[in-house]
């Protein structure tokens, strides 16, 4: 063993002793100013022997041969080649801009154009700009900085999810865009956003290259890759941070509580709850008990670097994020490990491989519904102790002490997940590649939770006489096998031809198994595993399900110019689907885009205002099928079958809801018409664009059929039917301004802002979907209804309060409410005239989509520091104030002091009072204007220089200073108006969204 | 290199062929099943059995066929809590039922719910093969003779399929002749006549006797007196039947029993609510036709619907053992008992004794699961019936008169002398006695023409058959025509 070293160590030995190596250095510069150029990457060419420039443009490279070639290369330039003739010893290189910025390639699904020759709407999220927000999940780097794109957070809890709509809401079902990462099928859930090189959102008819899947928009990952002739380059990148809630809502203090608790009662004729309140104080504040400042700490390694035939970048990654509420027990952890190979292994043939580890662990605590944590927190009265259990049931029978009930909270969830993708291209001749590749993703989770043994006081739900574990395993797999072949060529210097031609086959497979053990030993989440538990209990203790979705595609593209100033193309994508039914499964999706760049015309060419100028279209059908599901398609048996026999009950099998045999997918109907204008050389750029979406054949179930199909059996029901239309319009407007003032300040601006428009225009069968829950035993208050905004909320229109007992007699009678009305009570708009209130007379009183949204974002250089500024507004959404219990004794928000207590003390907030009222009813009272506007983002950082950093081996060092959410601005009374539990019905519905933390951070990245 | 070329460029002629192979449409079909559902179902006997509960299930639903059956007829009035109280149940009675009629679209709904499940069977009847699978398939041909023929009693003719209807069907499938609904009764009960026995495996389970009773009535229906009279009279001579004692007949004790040829069965041991009536596993008829608040021995109160008229007490001659045994005075009761009650709309002083709510610990809703199970066909009804084949059909009136009397002397009644046409109106006039708050009256009038003349706002060329309903005449987009007058 130890001679084959030797003789290894010989071998090399020799080998570096053939030749005569030197050392070279010199000093890069910029052709247009002069100045050093740092960062420049040089590498001996075929070697992985690479050097970067110091911050003064200088390098030093060693082991360098007469003969060898040395590549300069920086992004933004056109790289360099210089021959390194016998003993030079010095080489100064000037690189020159690469002068069309419009080179840059941008993916676009089965390939990638170059930025200028785009004709359809889409939208690119760099990784320079993930680098500045610094998101904890990639969603909210899409969030103000891509026109047309929505982010709404479902819960500031650690690792909750977070909902992307792209150009608004169509469907009543699905509404998340299609995520592909390197071609295949994924999700941004649980993506490293350090891993990402670039984001694409296809908006309109562009993403029809992807069929039955595209209508809600599609977003194109890229991840990291080396580059060729790079040295290898390692960075990290890290922060450490402190969170705190962004806001705590002002409630009444325990005097104040008292006495509008007296008044209450007083109110009704009942005795005083509160004889002495100036005996009461300020009492407990739960609030400041149950929001806590929490820590937060996230670490990044790359590697990356690449020789002539081979590339390579190596990552790793941990995030640990604790929650504002209960510390660990709503906490997130994300580690990733990744790597990307490529590798050319001959002139025809390209092998690229790339794979991504993924392990998250979270707990979690009730949020977000009746009786969860913060809804408790605003409706225990401050007059509990913090230990003080509702032993008398004062409360009702949800709410409960928020501190024991995180205490007595107990879960896991545990996912592993393995991404990635394999490709092998072929180019037998120039104009032509085949691509094969295959995208996987496995995921595996496992969760658990423990229901102790409690008592919180007589008749809470949350009561547990028997302590439980339930556990569950879910396998989720896919994969995406595309095979397509790209023709690229130009003839006669004037005819540009790209033909893209292929198929995909995806599968989507998976299944689940729960469990639940009863009589945990010792009552303790130490011991909380099926495998300890030993009690039994009658019915099903476990359940489990299966998947499998099948797709088969074949598409085709066909991209043409002239001169490189008239772009034409079209696509077509035949897809089926195992979704639906086998008589309607095959669906032909079509889309074409134009576009003319105008400033390649004579009359344009030289303007020393306009530096591109192009006009651009598209029209194209576009399909969603997430919608569907062999559930509408093919009955289940799950009706009821029982019957008496022997004078038993026998228990058999019968169909269930009626099936449909012709459920198809949504069909959308995409029209955008757009510009792209670049003005001053490039510093400003603005695209603006127009757009319209008819989303039809939504799914609607319930839609009533004939009897005859046996729907009025028990356990049966009325079937999913492609039944209803939705309508968006919007334009979309972005600007983005660049100037460099002098060598030391770099100014940059950019403002997005979307408008949109959203109706229902059709719905058959069925008067209107209803959705969301408010209060306890009300109706729902949102629908899905011809002629109104989805999930548009549907309640009593208000008009003050009754001042008087004239001005109740004077109004149409409003018992049917609940009660007839008294001086104080909320006063409702008789819609309809018909002289009385009643159910009738209610309207729309308002929607959870934004009318606008808009993100402005700055950047400002000076020397080594800088300075970064990401805000984001949402103008138009209302959102239903759903976190007071109606109950005689909970706590209440603080505009509760401005109630009504006699004529003329309040026309906005009602009377007190035990007794019963209509002022519960769902009305416009409880509909707030949530139209926000955040700080998400702000960020100083300062590179330390260079002078001081070479000494020490180092490229580059910067650290910064970050904080998110800083402020937001809005009237919304509750806690987040960002949140939305992202329900195309019933979202927006507020019982108390956990806020999304406002987070300081101080971090660095490091570059060696 | 250029060997390792060869190479690759070999691999990447086997992908391409490899897939272009397995990427044909089949890989679409070769799914993992997404759950055990309606389309992979019935792969062995006990799923036909499981499959064959839920067709029976249905039967427990055809509550309302016997309540608003009665009501239609001149035996009772409708009842309830006052004029708007179930206002189908309401018109009905008052013979002015529109299309518009929430309880006539259950009957419809319901019976239709029945020949789809029991359709839903026969559809894979071949799928798998097991012994005992012929008994299966005549229960469930059994029951959709039974729903088919209650629907054509109700509607008419309605459209007919061999498999389950699918969406498309209501506007493609039109109402099929009265003749061919009628073959299909017919043929379905003959499967089950050869291939089921006298004996159930199961209590409550058809037997080769209900199947031959049905099939006898359906002849009747359609006035084939040969083709009834021997059917009926076979299953008289072979059958197990006789007639049992009159005084626990319609009692828990009396289910089941010797005269009982198919009977629904109910149970009060499952829950149910008013939002889905039709999956109470009770008697949901029986708490609708109790006694108003009442409060007393023997019985539980109910929603005093389907009231027994005053002419309908006085029909019976005093000896008749049946009388008080069918209707209940309520105010001799009362008397008698020290029972209280309420009156309610149209009352009349008499409840339908034979399905009233007995004293019993079924659970709630409790007015919606009551266990009296349904006499759906009762050997008294047999015996009738074949009187009435050989009587009107002029075969045999000496025979015919035997199976009256044997009805008549159970009743503690004399026997019946007479012949030719006053023996049709002495069975006329027995069967309505007998069947008195069953569900059978107004159909027996229809049948034999004399509905006009009996029941108070009965339009003749009419109200023979009930108005299909209006949203199903929609549903169907001029496919199935709106019955004549409506």
């Amino acid at each position: 063993m130890n001679k084959i070293l030797v003789l290894i160590l010989f071998c090399i030995g020799t080998f570096s002793l053939q030749a005569q190596t030197f050392s070279v250095s010199g000093t890069v510069d910029e052709a247009d100013t002069g100045l050093p150029l740092p960062g420049v990457n040089i590498i001996v060419k075929n070697t992985s022997n690479g050097v970067v420039t110091d911050f003064d443009g200088n390098y030093t490279i060693n082991e360098v041969s007469a003969g060898d070639v040395l590549v300069f290369s920086y992004v933004g330039f056109l790289p360099q080649e210089i021959t390194v003739d016998e003993n030079q010893t010095e080489i100064n290189a000037t690189l020159k801009t690469d002068s069309e910025a419009l080179e840059e390639v941008v993916v676009i699904g089965y390939g990638t154009q170059q930025r200028k020759d785009i004709t359809g709407a889409v939208s690119v999220v760099s990784s320079e700009t993930i680098e500045e927000l610094n998101p904890i999940k990639i969603e909210q780097a899409l969030q103000g900085t891509a026109a047309g794109v929505n982010v709404t957070p479902s819960s500031g809890a650690p690792g909750a999810g977070i909902n992307v709509n792209i150009r608004g809401i169509a469907s009543n079902s699905e509404n998340g865009p299609l995520i592909l990462i390197d071609g295949y099928q994924g999700d941004l859930n649980t993506i490293n956003p350090n891993d990402i090189e670039s984001i694409s959102i296809l908006k309109d008819a562009q993403a029809a290259i992807y069929g039955i899947a595209g209508a809600n928009g599609v977003v194109l990952v890229t991840t990291k890759s080396g580059k060729k002739n790079t040295a290898p380059t390692i960075q990290y990148d890290a922060y450490v941070g402190m969170q705190e809630t962004s806001r705590q809502l002002p409630l009444l203090n325990a005097t104040e509580y008292g006495l509008l608790l007296n008044e209450s009662y007083a109110n009704n004729g009942q005795d005083l709850p509160y004889p002495n309140v100036s005996e009461v104080g300020r009492g407990t504040d739960f609030q400041d008990e149950v929001f806590e400042t929490s820590p937060i700490m996230s670490h990044n390694l790359t590697l990356n670097g690449g020789s002539e035939k081979v590339t390579y970048s190596f990552g790793v990654s941990h995030l640990d994020q604790e929650g504002i509420i209960g510390a660990e027990k709503s906490d997130f952890q994300r580690s990733t490990a990744r790597f990307n190979i490529g590798v050319d292994i001959s002139d025809e043939f390209t092998f690229t491989a790339n794979s991504i580890y993924t392990s998250l662990n979270r707990r979690s605590i009730n949020e977000n519904g009746l009786g969860s944590v913060l809804f408790n927190a605003l409706n225990i009265p401050p007059t509990f102790g913090r230990d003080q259990e509702d032993l008398d049931g004062r409360l009702g029978n949800e709410i409960i002490n928020p501190l024991s009930q995180i205490e007595n909270t107990f879960n896991d969830y545990n996912l592993n997940k393995f991404n990635g993708s394999f490709s092998l291209d072929y180019t037998p001749i120039e104009e032509l590649t085949f691509t094969s590749r295959i995208g996987y993703s496995l995921s595996n989770s496992k969760e658990k939770d423990f229901a102790p043994i409690i008592d919180y006081g007589p008749g809470k739900v949350f009561n547990n006489v028997r302590s439980t574990v339930n556990q569950n395993r879910i396998n989720d797999n896919s994969y995406t096998y595309d095979l397509f072949g790209t023709y690229e060529n130009t003839f006669n210097e004037t005819h540009h031809l790209t033909g893209t031609a292929g198929m995909t086959v995806i599968r989507d497979w998976g299944d689940g198994l729960y469990a639940t053990g009863y009589d945990v030993p010792n009552n303790s989440w130490d011991f909380a595993d099926i495998s300890l538990t030993t009690g039994t209990n009658d019915g099903l203790n476990n359940s489990a399900y299966k998947y499998d979705i099948r797709k088969l595609s074949f598409f085709g593209r066909l991209q043409y110019d002239f001169q490189g100033k008239y772009l034409v193309s079209g696509m077509l994508r035949r897809d089926a689907s195992t979704r639906f039914g086998p008589e309607n499964r095959v669906g032909y999706f079509p889309s074409a885009t134009a576009g003319w760049i105008l400033s390649e015309e004579d009359f344009l060419e030289d303007s020393n205002v306009i530096s591109f100028l192009k006009l651009r279209g598209s029209f194209g059908i576009l399909g969603n099928d997430e919608a569907g599901g062999a559930e509408f398609y093919r009955s289940l048996l799950d009706g009821e079958a029982t019957y008496v026999l022997d004078g038993n009950l026998v228990n058999g099998t019968a169909l269930g809801r009626i099936a449909n045999p012709g459920a198809g997918w949504e069909e959308a109907e995409k029209t955008n018409i757009g510009i792209d204008l670049r003005l001053f050389n490039n510093r400003v750029d603005i695209a603006a664009d127009i757009f319209r979406e008819d989303r039809k054949d939504l799914l609607v179930a319930g839609i009533p059929v004939s009897g005859i199909f046996g729907g009025g059996a028990p356990g049966s029901g009325a079937p999913t039917i492609n039944a209803g239309t939705t309508r968006n319009e919007g334009f979309e407007f972005a600007i983005n301004y660049k100037e460099n003032f002098g060598d030391d300040i770099r100014v940059g601006i950019g403002y997005n802002a979307t408008f949109l428009r959203n109706e229902v225009t059709e719905v058959n069968g069925t008067e209107f979907l209803p959705g969301g829950q408010f209060g306890v035993g009300q109706p729902q208050p949102a629908r899905f209804q011809e002629g109104f905004p989805i999930g548009y909320f549907y309640g009593y229109k208000t008009d003050g309060i009754f001042q008087t007992q004239e001005e109740v007699d004077a109004h149409p009678s409003q018992e049917s409410l609940g009660a007839e009305a008294s001086p104080g009570d909320i006063r409702y708009v008789d819609t309809n005239g018909d002289g009385v209130i009643n159910v009738d007379d209610r309207t729309n009183i308002g929607d959870p989509i934004p009318t606008a949204t808009m993100g402005l974002n700055l950047n400002f250089n000076y020397k080594n520091f800088d300075f970064t500024a990401y805000t984001y507004a949402s103008l138009g959404n209302d959102m239903v104030r759903n976190y007071e219990r109606n109950q005689p004794n909970v706590n209440r928000h603080a505009y509760y002091l401005e109630r009504w207590t006699g004529p003329g003390t309040s026309n906005e907030v009602p009377r007190v009072t035990t007794g019963a009222t209509s002022n519960v009813a769902f009305s416009d009272f409880y509909v707030e204007d949530a139209s926000y506007a955040r700080i998400q983002n702000v960020q100083l950082g300062y590179s330390l220089p260079e002078t001081f950093l070479e000494q020490v081996g180092i490229n580059r060092l910067r650290v910064y200073a970050s904080v998110q959410n800083l402020y937001t601005f809005t009237n919304y009374k509750g806690f987040d108006p960002s949140a939305s539990t992202g329900e195309a019905i019933g979202g927006g519905i507020d019982y108390g969204f956990y806020p999304v933390p406002r987070i300081f951070l101080a971090g660095l990245n490091l570059n060696f | 290199m250029k060997r390792y070329n060869n190479i690759f460029k070999k691999m990447l002629l086997l992908l391409l062929l490899a897939f272009s192979f397995g990427c044909s449409e089949d890989y679409l079909e070769k799914t993992e099943e997404y759950n055990i559902d309606s389309e992979n179902y019935f792969n062995s006997e006990e799923d036909y059995y499981n499959a064959l509960i839920g067709v029976y299930d249905i039967l427990q639903s055809t509550y309302v066929n016997v309540l608003l059956g009665e009501i239609a007829s001149d035996n009772t009035l409708s009842g309830g809590e006052s004029a708007n109280d179930v206002i189908g149940f309401q018109q009905v009675d008052e013979m002015s039922h529109t299309p518009v009629n929430d309880n006539l679209d259950d009957v419809w709904d319901w019976n239709f719910a029945g020949v789809q499940r029991a359709n839903y069977v026969l559809e894979f009847e071949d799928k798998t093969d097991f012994e005992g699978r012929e008994t299966i398939i005549a229960e469930v041909r059994f029951l959709r003779a039974y729903f088919t023929f209650e629907l054509l009693k109700w509607f008419g003719p309605i459209p007919l399929k061999d498999s389950r209807f699918e969406l498309g069907d209501e506007t493609s499938i039109p109402r099929a002749s009265t003749e061919d609904v009628y073959a299909q009764i017919e043929s379905d009960l003959q499967f089950a006549i050869d291939n089921l026995d006298y004996t159930a495996p199961q209590t409550g389970r058809a037997t080769k006797g209900a199947a031959m009773a049905l099939l006898g009535k359906a002849h009747l229906y359609q006035e084939e007196f040969d083709d009834a009279a021997e059917v009926l009279t076979e299953l008289i001579d072979n059958g197990p039947y006789a007639l049992a004692d009159f005084d626990t007949l319609f009692e828990q004790e009396g289910e089941n029993n010797e005269e009982s040829v198919f009977e629904v069965q109910y149970t009060g041991e499952e829950g149910a609510g008013f939002d889905c009536l039709q999956c109470s596993e009770g008697n949901v008829a029986v708490g609708f036709q109790g006694i108003r608040n009442y409060s007393g021995p023997v019985f539980e109160p109910g929603f005093s619907f389907n009231v027994p008229t005053q002419e309908a007490y006085d029909m019976f001659s005093e000896d008749d053992i049946r009388r008080d045994l069918s209707v209940l005075d309520i105010e001799a009761w009362s008397a008698e008992t020290g029972a209280t009650y309420a009156e309610g709309y149209k009352h009349t002083g008499y409840f339908n004794r034979k399905y009233l709510p007995r004293d019993n610990d079924n659970v709630g809703d409790a007015n919606l699961t009551q266990p009296n199970n349904y006499r759906s066909i009762r050997y008294a009804d047999v015996l009738l019936m074949a009187a009435e084949a050989l009587n009107r059909g002029g075969i045999d009136d000496s025979q015919a008169r035997n199976y009256l009397n044997e009805v008549r002397e159970r009743a503690g009644l004399d026997e019946a002398e007479v012949s030719g046409s006053n023996l049709t109106e002495a069975i006329y006039d027995e069967r309505r006695k007998e069947l008195v708050g069953e569900g059978h009256r107004f159909f027996d009038l229809v049948r034999t023409g004399r509905a006009a003349d009996n029941i108070e706002g009965f339009t003749a060329g009419k109200n023979e058959l009930f108005p299909i309903p209006l949203e199903e005449i929609e549903f169907s987009q001029g496919n199935w025509e709106q019955n004549p007058g409506y």
